[in-house]
């Protein structure tokens, strides 16, 4: 007698040792399987080849995390860009706020002229950084 | 994506994108359905291998063009359900545009050959 559910738990087993991770996105596919499968029987097929044609369908476990992983690293990627820029505007302020306290209290002494020198390009660079990493997000 | 078609996979994966966001433009809508909604728009011609859209939807969430939220299927089965984004919207906007421009511009050379 075929099992479907035994069947549905093998290929789940062959999505995790492809490297599909659980929940997000084996229960996607997985429900999506499910779907395809109750079409197929409701337009005549039995499980076990509504099962098979149903994981075709779906694709290869290798593929499919291959195509996931991709995906991954680009998200990955651009928000570490935008952490790098938020750093560096966090590290060009670290060097204004003291330089304009000083330039405050003694005008533009070596140290003001200094601090501000290194903060202000310093910040604008982490200000574009994270500007671009936030409109590479759309690309 | 790249199913046995008829068509050429670099247009498939192409319009892929343009797709997704134009049929969002209609609703709310999930995996399952967006898939077999292509293929019976296109004939059964557009036929991507199911899972390969799953990816597409993620990265395209993951640059802010379309949202996800988990809710239930009429038989009580987890679901996710995915929606345009004000970036997406944009998106389609401009793949419209670019689409329309391509089309024209073949349109006008296949009617210069019968000339």
């Amino acid at each position: 007698m075929f099992d479907l559910e035994k069947a549905i738990a093998d290929w789940r087993q062959q999505m995790l040792t492809a490297g599909i991770k659980t929940p997000v996105p084996l229960e996607e596919l997985e429900n999506h399987l499910r779907e395809e499968i109750e079409r197929q029987v409701k337009s005549g097929l039995t499980e076990q080849p509504a099962l098979e044609i149903s994981v075709r369908r779906i694709g290869q476990p290798e593929m499919l995390h291959r195509e996931f992983k991709k995906s991954e690293r680009t998200f990955m990627k651009r928000t570490l860009i935008i952490l790098a820029g938020v750093f560096g505007v966090l590290v060009g302020m670290a060097l204004l706020m003291p330089a304009a306290h000083l330039y405050k209290e003694q005008g533009m002494v070596h140290n003001a002229v200094v601090g501000f020198g290194w903060g202000i390009p310093i910040v604008l660079l982490g200000a574009s950084t994270t500007f671009y990493g936030f409109n590479k997000r759309k690309a | 994506m790249y199913g046995a078609s008829m068509i050429r996979k670099e247009l498939v994966a192409a319009s892929a994108e343009p797709l997704i966001l134009s049929l969002l433009s209609n609703g709310e809508s999930y995996g399952y359905a967006i898939i077999q909604e292509v293929k019976a728009r296109s004939g059964g011609k557009l036929q991507w291998t199911d899972g390969m859209l799953y990816p597409v939807l993620h990265r395209m969430e993951n640059r802010g063009l379309i949202k996800s939220r988990w809710g239930e299927s009429e038989t009580g089965r987890k679901r996710k359900y995915y929606s345009l984004k004000r970036d997406g919207k944009t998106a389609m906007a401009k793949h419209h545009e670019q689409w329309s421009l391509v089309h024209s511009v073949l349109a006008g050379l296949q009617k210069e050959q019968f000339v």
